[in-house]
């Protein structure tokens, strides 16, 4: 950890979530606010070195925040990030002590520099150390007993602990019954098992009870209802650590967002001693699922050596509960090596193994939704639920109205409910929509191993073992069924060494196109246009490009610039910049090149019609643009008002100015450009491409924006357009990346997860918050 | 005005309607404030022409019966199937697959002259029944909410799920762990599973879900060591009516 805290202040969860991310990934400790209030009473309470913070917040403007910081708080640095640059809030933040200032979107190692930078002109003894002071400790045997360490302590010191408990708490624990091990409430230290396999159910019922009211309503004159929420102080003592990783799932599903009451109470109100699991079930997995051990999630986690307990203190509570009931000690080199080999040696006595790194079943999963698996297996499902209800990540739930005899009141109740009954998925009207065994059984699995890690980003299934042990026909298993996707994967690929796949034989075989002619359109720029020697036309969407090969020099992507309604050619514009445009730029009409494509999306038609449309070119962006524009041209009555702006450097730089006239002259098109900087002929606007937005009015519930420039205008005209009130999902882009093989192998235009060869390249900046690496 | 309410049984031992009448305290004070019960044989003589709700309790097992229970049908605006013999047609179906007559010799031996017996069979296999309260003997909890829907006007419904949901909520070892067998699996809950909490098995006294997986249920009990007759004699305890005991 660095020592020096930063606090970051945004009410856009996205913004304020990533910049906490990166932050903490770089060390720092973070602390966020939503609002300038929330932030000041932050600053209050604790020390920061840096803040962070966005000028435009409801209610308190960042501009407010500095102001009141710069008063109570002047060491601290500030660094303002704004998505709408002005030069008066810039020169105004700097007034107020901001070191810099960061426009959004902008990368994290922009922001990282920007801090280390920042911090290393403070002096150290400038900022307080920022850790949480805790409450005054007890007097501790040993003198200082901290989080994260370990300590031994005896089997006395661990009935101590447990008749401290009971004085003030349910002490809910694990107990022999029925030769299995349940828990319960444990009276007696005698009745308390520690050595246990696992348990029949899991802890998490203690959190999330099977039963619960919600509500206690009233329906007698005026209806009514109140919350109810029942929780007692209470102690799980002797947790395995699957079942610590699975209470913590449940504390993000119901705490993370839409934090639900009754489920935070009793999680405030409960206390977790762990017990490392050293005589693991025979159908547990949990190694292979992460989940064997802990490192959070626990006040205290013990060891059984033998000879008395390794106990690991894993909150303040933890060792305040150490201090208070044990003679805890430091450990010896002894009893550190012994908790080591037991713990090997218990994950040794799995018997059951993933045959596929748990990382890879999501898109295992993904790819076999459609697979007979998923019917084959689901034949024996008694839809009993038992797996679901023995399940330690489960938490579904009904909702019901229950009433008194007296029919004036009543609760309402909240049930254990499991997507593997029949009826989970029923509506009122009768229809089910999972109505068949298959497709519960399969949703139950995708749950396990893909949508609960993809939407909580933590492991949904722990590897317990308990469903496998539940389940009759034994079918429930998520390891088997994980094993025996990850199997029949193995098997498909081997089909395909063996040469069952038919191959694409014209994948990377570039196709005979004849250069019709070419048009000089500015000073590097060309046009050309080309027809398939076949007779066949390129069958492409505007917006879509191709690679282009000059055999002997090489391939590249351009990106078409017509339409296809006009005709059975295509004209690609090109800019002589690289080996191959300088080789196109050389050849006359007959000349012969090779064509792949056409690759990529193209631009949205389907969302664009019947929109008002406003198409922004910057400089050679007109080119893919073009084909959009050839396209509303020539389908003019399906869309609403068509707006042009093109803006480039210089009156030289302008292209296709016969198009361009007829755009003017068009009674259908509104269209506006500009040049950065004029010259003695030039009399229309000059000024960079923004300057034309403001004056534009539009109606931003039904127009579409697509822009296609370089990097530098999609900065200043995202900002432009968003002032207008267009939403993220109305702002379409065009973006180069570096392409090759075209068809989502070489890697070289990969978007973090994307391909923008494949799904690009055009995107909605909504599209492009999610990645990081897009602009 | 109160829905007048009957009760009425056939073929059974009458403990659902005992167990009805163990209904007590505040719940008794309040259900007699919401119905009015016109008709009860176990405690008192009235009678009535018409019924809003009739509950009956009983397997219909004698001509007899045929006739009396199209009558309460007839004057009843609800009928309430009260009871597994009601319900499913549950234990007074063992005797089905006797023949009638040896059936009456084993039972009345030479008495059996005064007697008439036809295959015992649930109400619904004679008149159309609107709801069931199921279970051997009922769960007065779930009558009342069946009793507290009609009155509020919801439809009443019942679990759809088997048994093993509510026995695992009641936090059980399950039968089969213990290594005893159970028809849990297969068998409707709604009991919160109080055989298995007690300590016994299921023995299918709701009878079953709506789609139950008899296939794989036999295959279960067959694996934990039933022969197919020993499976069989299990359902057919009470659900000789169903298709499933045979």
């Amino acid at each position: 950890m660095r020592e020096h805290s930063v606090l970051v202040v945004d009410d856009e969860p996205i913004v304020r979530e990533s910049i906490r991310d990166w932050l903490t990934e770089a060390g720092y400790p973070v602390a966020t606010a939503e609002t300038g209030e929330e932030a000041l009473e932050l600053v209050a309470t604790r020390d920061f070195s840096v803040l962070v913070v966005d000028l435009r917040l409801p209610g308190k403007t960042g501009i407010k925040v500095l102001e009141a910081v710069k008063a109570e708080r002047p060491w601290i640095r500030t660094i303002v990030i704004t998505a709408y640059p002005s030069a008066e809030t810039v020169q105004e933040a700097r007034r107020l002590g901001a070191v810099d200032y960061l426009l959004k979107p902008f990368a994290p190692d922009n922001l990282e520099r920007l801090i280390d930078e920042t911090l290393s002109s403070i002096p150290p003894e400038a900022t307080v150390t920022t850790v949480e002071a805790p409450e005054a400790a007890p007097v501790a045997v040993v003198e200082a007993i901290e989080v994260k360490q370990s300590f031994v302590i005896g089997n006395g010191d661990l009935r101590a602990l447990f008749d401290g408990l009971a004085e003030t708490m349910d002490v809910i624990g694990v107990v022999a019954r029925n030769g299995k091990y349940v828990y319960d409430k444990v009276k007696r230290f005698e009745d308390l098992r520690l050595d246990y396999d696992t348990t029949v159910h899991p802890p998490t019922r203690f959190l999330f009870p099977a039963r619960e009211r919600m509500l206690a309503v009233s329906f007698d004159g005026t209806p009514s209802a109140e919350a109810t929420i029942e929780a007692k102080p209470q102690v799980l003592l002797g947790v395995h650590p699957y079942d610590i990783h699975a209470i913590e799932l449940l504390d993000e599903v119901f705490m993370a967002t839409h934090a639900d009451p009754n489920y935070i109470t009793r999680r405030q109100n409960t206390l977790i001693i762990g017990v490392d699991c050293l005589r693991p079930s025979p159908n547990a997995f949990a190694p292979s699922m992460g989940t064997a051990q802990a490192d959070t999630g626990f006040d205290l986690l013990l060891t059984d050596l033998g000879t008395g307990y390794m106990t690991r203190v894993g909150s303040q509570r933890g060792a305040d509960l150490l201090a208070e009931h044990t003679d805890a000690r430091e450990p010896n080199d002894n009893e550190i090596a012994s908790q080591k080999a037991l713990l090997e040696l218990a994950a040794q006595k799995v018997e059951v193994r993933l045959n596929v790194a748990r990382e890879r079943l999501p898109k295992l999963l993904e790819d076999h939704y459609d697979d007979s698996y998923w019917e084959e297996k689901s034949e024996a499902c008694l839809s009993c639920g038992s797996c679901v209800m023995v399940c330690p990540t489960c938490f579904c739930f009904d909702v019901k109205d229950e009433v008194a005899l007296n029919l004036k009141t009543g609760e309402r109740i909240r049930t254990w409910d499991g997507c593997m009954l029949t009826d989970f998925a029923v509506v009122a009207g009768g229809e089910n929509f999972r109505h068949d065994k298959a497709s519960r059984y399969r949703h139950r699995i995708f749950r396990k191993g893909k949508y609960v890690l993809e939407r909580y980003g933590m492991v949904g299934c722990v590897g317990c073992g308990r469903c496998a042990t539940a389940c009759l026909p034994d079918i429930a298993s998520p390891a088997e069924a994980f094993n025996a996707i990850a199997e029949k994967a193995k098997i498909e690929t081997a089909r395909r060494l063996i040469g069952k796949v038919a191959p694409d034989n014209e994948l990377y075989q570039p196709k005979p196109a004849k250069l019709l002619r070419v048009d000089d359109l500015a000073e590097n720029e060309k046009v050309f246009e080309f027809q398939f020697e076949d007779g066949s036309t390129l069958g492409h969407a505007p917006g879509q490009f191709v690679s282009v090969s000059i055999f002997g020099i090489g391939e590249a992507p351009i990106s078409i610039s017509s339409s296809p309604t006009r005709g059975d050619t295509f004209q690609l514009a090109v800019r002589n910049v690289g080996n191959v445009t300088r080789a196109m730029h050389k050849l006359q009409a007959g000349a012969t090149v090779g064509i792949r494509g056409p690759f990529g999306n193209g631009f949205p038609i389907d969302t664009l019609e019947w929109k008002d449309l406003l198409l922004i070119a910057g400089g050679i962006g007109l080119f893919p643009l073009r084909s959009l524009i050839q396209h509303v041209i020539d389908h003019r009555d399906s869309f609403g008002r068509v707006i042009i702006l093109y803006g480039t450097r210089s009156p030289d730089q302008r292209m296709f100015l016969e198009e361009l006239e007829a755009w003017k002259a068009n009674a259908g098109i509104e269209f506006h450009e500009t040049v950065d900087r004029g010259d003695d002929d030039w009399k229309g606007n000059v000024g960079v491409i923004t300057t034309l937005i403001p004056g534009i009015d539009l109606s931003p519930a039904k127009t579409m924006s697509v822009v296609v420039g370089p990097p530098i205008v999609y900065r200043f005209v995202v900002g432009e357009l968003k002032k207008k009130g267009l939403a993220d999902e109305q702002i379409i882009m065009s973006l180069e990346r570096r392409m090759k093989c075209g068809v989502g192998k070489c890697g070289h235009c990969q978007i973090n997860g994307i391909y923008a060869c494949q799904e690009g390249p055009v995107f909605t900046l909504a599209d492009l918050r999610n990645l990081r690496e897009a602009v | 005005m109160k829905p007048k309410v009957a009760f009425f049984d056939f073929t059974c031992c009458e403990g659902c309607q005992l167990d009805t009448l163990n209904i007590e305290g505040q719940d008794l004070v309040d259900l007699l404030a919401a119905i009015d019960i016109v008709e009860f044989r176990e405690i008192h003589t009235g009678n009535a022409d018409h019924y809003d709700i009739a509950f009956v309790e009983g397997s219909i097992s004698r001509e007899s019966g045929i006739e009396r229970v199209k009558d309460i049908r007839g004057r009843s605006d609800l009928l309430i199937a009260l009871g597994a013999c009601a319900h499913i047609g549950g234990l007074n179906c063992l005797k089905n697959h006797l023949d009638m007559d040896e059936a009456l010799e084993i039972v009345y031996g030479e008495d059996k002259k005064y007697y008439d017996t036809i295959p015992a069979r649930p109400v619904s296999a004679v008149v159309p029944v609107d709801f069931f309260v199921p279970g051997c003997p009922i769960n007065t909890a779930e009558l009342l909410r069946i009793v507290k829907d009609v009155l509020l006007g919801k439809t009443p419904e019942l679990p759809n799920y088997p048994v093993c949901v509510e026995c695992k909520m009641a936090g059980n070892v399950c039968v089969f762990e213990q290594g005893k067998t159970c028809l849990g699996p297969v068998i409707r809950g709604g009991c919160n599973a109080i055989c298995i909490s007690a300590g016994r098995h299921c023995w299918g006294c709701r009878g079953l879900v709506d789609d139950p997986n008899i296939d794989s249920q036999k295959d279960v009990l067959a694996k934990y060591g039933l022969s197919v007759e020993q499976v069989v004699e299990k359902f057919k305890i009470y659900n000789t009516y169903s298709e499933v005991a045979k």
